[in-house]
């Protein structure tokens, strides 16, 4: 086609919508949020590559939103399971104990709010290393994170802007992390409204959902006003994950794939060093489905 | 006359939901006002937390006016007026005064003391309309639903707001509030087979201004639990073919946990927001009586 000639053109796009092939079954990945177990999402990463699935767009809530970011940037499978490691490691190497005495005193230190436990220039320095100045449209398929607006509680998908900032507001665990401000809203974990949001995958016309998610862990004892903020906080949003997830497999025609790693030990905040068994557990989860999945791309 | 109904067999089962939501449940009232006066029979009614108390005075038998007197005993400011110090000091020292799952930071005796006298020693299952109350496992996170034993310890259970009251254990498990696992039940009623539901809820209220640790919590189980209320009644609607009707009474007014006060306010928006559904629910009943749905 050449200029100079509109009519003909027009002509031709309209021929080529007619004839079009059906389009191609897109396929979306979904990383809910699970704390440090979301490294197992580097698994189901692994799996695809391996088997040269294209995935057509990421999307990630709370910490499944880093390696959501990792498969929409492209990145090296072993470079980001050694910076997941390394991340995870250097996040719980020191706790903000000053925090907790501003927290419970919050007028005593002018508080502005919320605090986190966490050594906040700690996270904002991996952050840093990780991210750098990328955004959203540096990514090489689209890429959606969560958070939830403080405010509101409404969930909130991120799609533009510094990565590093989203990745931040997404991954703000109650207690451990404080809210953090984009946009002029004050936003936390994504956990609090949609753990595990196949629904952007959904309205993003996704034919077939990869999902991985996990249940908070549930403590046996509460031993800490903290703990306890976090049990209640976690009882709900384990419902929450339930809810939302039946509903949107009875709501939607895509089919949605739960990919749900097992694991048969303990995986707390500071078994950063078991990132080699978690990226095991989610190849496992990823490789059950692999028939499945096969057998829905050869129908479409 | 009760609001238990002599219904022919066949008909269609009616169940009323009554979901958390603290003062403004007493919005209950007004929906009973309501079917009453429309000689709407009830098949089962399921409370959870706030919603606990009216589902047991109204399966109980209690008129709009006795309920309506009993709760304004019940539920005063006074409730929370005694601070329970040792659970207090437990958030500071947590080793000496030994912090732990049962902490509250209101000491619950008045409560318990209000429970009782309000229910006696009544039991569930001798409601006269079929009762089920809600709470929450504080270890699995599970929904427990109580359908027998003592009303007041299910209600205790059922209205354990977290970080105010403690957890009350039954049978060998810590519970919870309700609205932890499911703010308004509908899935119970569904369970039970009822075919038309009659459901009452409430968001949560959000913090106007979150400058303290316990706000920030509070707001936490705002945000969390109502992203969970949208997300169940969104399912209940979608995957199940039993009538559900949402009776969203609306406030001009924030409603505050003891604006005691403004109960009889609260009901009467109770019974206008009931009275927009009457119509709908006369259809449902005619229609799925001449169907005869399977009871």
């Amino acid at each position: 086609m050449t200029a100079g000639e509109p009519a003909h053109a027009v002509e031709e796009t309209r021929t080529t919508a007619a004839q079009a092939p059906p389009r191609r079954t897109r396929i979306g990945v979904v990383i809910g949020s699970g704390s440090i177990k979301c490294a197992s999402a580097l698994g189901l990463l692994r799996v695809l590559e391996k088997e040269r699935i294209a995935v057509d767009l990421a999307v990630g809530c709370s910490a499944g939103g880093l390696y959501a970011s990792a498969l929409a940037l492209g990145w090296d499978l072993d470079m980001t399971a050694q910076r997941s490691q390394e991340m995870w490691q250097g996040l719980f190497a020191r706790f903000d104990y000053s925090a907790i005495v501003r927290g419970l005193f919050p007028r005593l230190f002018g508080g502005r709010g919320p605090v986190g436990l966490l050594d906040e220039r700690r996270l904002k320095s991996v952050l840093e290393t990780l991210y750098g100045e990328t955004t959203f449209q540096e990514a090489r398929i689209p890429l959606h994170l969560v958070a939830t607006d403080m405010k509101t509680g409404e969930s909130v998908v991120l799609s533009e802007g510094r990565l590093q900032d989203a990745a931040r507001a997404s991954v703000a665990i109650p207690v451990l992390l404080a809210p953090w401000p984009v946009n002029g809203r004050l936003l936390f974990d994504g956990g609090a409204s949609d753990p595990l949001p196949v629904s952007v995958a959904i309205r993003e016309g996704c034919d077939i959902i990869l999902a991985m998610g996990f249940e908070n862990p549930l403590n046996e004892r509460v031993g800490s006003l903290m703990s306890l903020v976090s049990q209640t906080t976690y009882i709900t949003m384990n419902n929450l994950l339930k809810s939302t997830y039946s509903f949107y497999n009875a709501a939607h025609h895509a089919e949605i794939i739960p990919i749900i790693p097992t694991f048969d030990r303990h995986v707390g905040l500071r078994d950063s060093s078991l990132h080699p068994y978690m990226i095991e557990r989610g190849e496992e989860a990823a490789v059950k489905q692999l028939p499945f999945l096969r057998r829905l791309l050869a129908a479409s | 006359m009760s609001v238990a109904s002599p219904r022919q067999p066949g008909g269609p089962r009616v169940a009323v939901v009554l979901g958390s939501g603290s003062v403004k449940c007493a919005a209950a009232l007004g929906l009973l006002r309501v079917l009453k006066r429309e000689g709407i029979g009830v098949d089962m009614i399921v409370g959870c937390s706030g919603g606990s108390v009216y589902a047991a005075l109204i399966a109980m038998g209690h008129d709009v006016d006795t309920a309506e007197a009993m709760t304004r005993r019940l539920w005063t400011r006074e409730l929370t007026a005694r601070r329970n110090h040792r659970s207090l000091l437990s958030v500071f020292l947590p080793r000496l005064f030994g912090f732990d799952e049962s902490f509250g930071m209101v000491d619950d005796a008045l409560i318990l003391e209000r429970l009782k006298a309000t229910f006696g020693s009544a039991s569930i299952e001798s409601a006269g309309i079929p009762l089920y109350l809600t709470a929450t496992d504080f270890h699995t996170g599970e929904q427990v639903v109580f359908e027998s034993g003592p009303i007041v310890d299910a209600i205790r259970a059922s209205i354990a707001i977290p970080y105010v009251f403690r957890p009350w254990p039954i049978g060998g498990r810590m519970l919870v509030d309700g609205f932890m696992s499911d703010p308004m039940p509908v899935g119970v009623a569904i369970r039970q087979g009822a075919n038309i539901i009659v459901t009452m809820g409430f968001e949560s209220p959000y913090q106007q201004k979150i400058n303290s640790p316990l706000r920030f919590a509070f707001q936490l189980s705002s945000i969390t639990s109502n992203n969970l209320l949208k997300s169940n009644f969104a399912f209940h609607n979608l995957a199940h073919h039993a009538e559900i009707l949402p009776i969203i009474p609306e406030f001009k007014d924030r409603i505050h946990l003891f604006d005691t006060e403004k109960i009889p306010y609260v009901i009467e928006e109770g019974e206008r927001a009931a009275e927009r559904q009457v119509p709908y629910l006369r259809r449902l009943l005619a229609t799925r009586e001449e169907s005869g749905m399977p009871r």
